[in-house]
């Protein structure tokens, strides 16, 4: 984790398995999912989309992130030389029962989805006293 | 050449015809990039609008100020440094897939642009930058004086 080190190009991986019924690609974004004593916290990459476009969805467990990008910022532009494409992102992630789903929270910021998480308070690490008899 | 148009009625549709028209010029030959070729950080993709060229790359959760775009003659650098958000060290990581860290590209551009008038915009994680063409480099109609 030096400071100084350079960040890497790979390509975009368009999702596998299920087909979308809707035309066009679908990409993976990448994702970042820390644990920390009370919650979890996730951040993804959706560079394109704004926060009117992005939607967090729980449903039995599931979290289904979506993404979506508006071809409107290409209009009248002709293109000469690419090295990526653009396309909506999906991802999905099964939560296991520790999170607090009424209290999870979604943040869109310069592309970057970040959720928080919570976690049940019994599933919060408690020191147990022990005591002299 | 054909300048796009993606406000017709179809979303879908315009995303598709998007994709297919990003996919026809993938890393085409016929254009030289210069000093950072393709693999570098970040991607990037050349359009062709009606004043001159827009560069558009995408590098997510940047702090607008920190882009340090600077042109020399006909190379434009873009520089810059992604940070993790900040926040307490977590106890463990799950997935640990975004990119962190300094990046720098250099593009060797056309010699009609006017580097000098260039404009950036940083919007959803987008950096587009246009250069306009030249004053002189611009079509004009020359008068044919009579007699």
């Amino acid at each position: 984790m030096t400071p100084e080190q350079e960040i890497v190009t790979k390509e975009k991986q368009q999702i596998q398995g299920t087909e979308a019924t809707r035309p066009g690609r679908y990409y993976v974004p990448d994702v970042d999912i820390c644990e920390y004593p009370d919650r979890m916290m996730l951040w993804a990459d959706m560079p394109g989309v704004t926060e009117k476009n992005v939607e967090v969805m729980l449903k039995d467990n599931t979290l289904t992130l979506t993404g979506t990008v508006s071809p409107g910022l290409y209009n009248n532009l002709s293109p000469v030389y690419t090295e990526y494409n653009v396309g909506n992102y999906f991802r999905q992630f099964a939560l296991n029962e520790d999170i607090d789903e009424s209290r999870i929270q979604a943040r869109m910021h310069n592309g970057v989805v970040e959720v928080e998480l919570p976690k049940r308070e019994h599933a919060k690490p408690r020191k147990i006293e022990v005591q002299p008899v | 050449m054909a300048f796009l148009r993606f406000d017709a009625p179809d979303p879908f549709r315009n995303l598709v015809s998007l994709q297919r028209e990003l996919e026809r010029f993938t890393r085409n030959p016929a254009f030289s990039l210069g000093p950072s070729g393709y693999g570098a950080f970040p991607p990037i993709n050349v359009f062709d609008d009606q004043d001159g060229t827009v560069i558009v790359a995408e590098i997510p959760g940047l702090d607008p100020a920190k882009i340090d775009i600077a042109s020399q003659g006909r190379t434009l650098t873009i520089r810059g440094e992604r940070q993790r958000e900040a926040g307490p060290e977590p106890s463990g990581y799950h997935r640990r897939e975004r990119p962190f860290g300094e990046f720098s590209r250099s593009i060797q551009l056309s010699n009609d642009l006017d580097t000098s008038r260039a404009m950036a915009k940083y919007e959803a994680g987008v950096l587009m930058l246009k250069i306009p063409r030249a004053e002189a480099a611009k079509p004009r109609q020359i008068l044919v004086n009579a007699g």
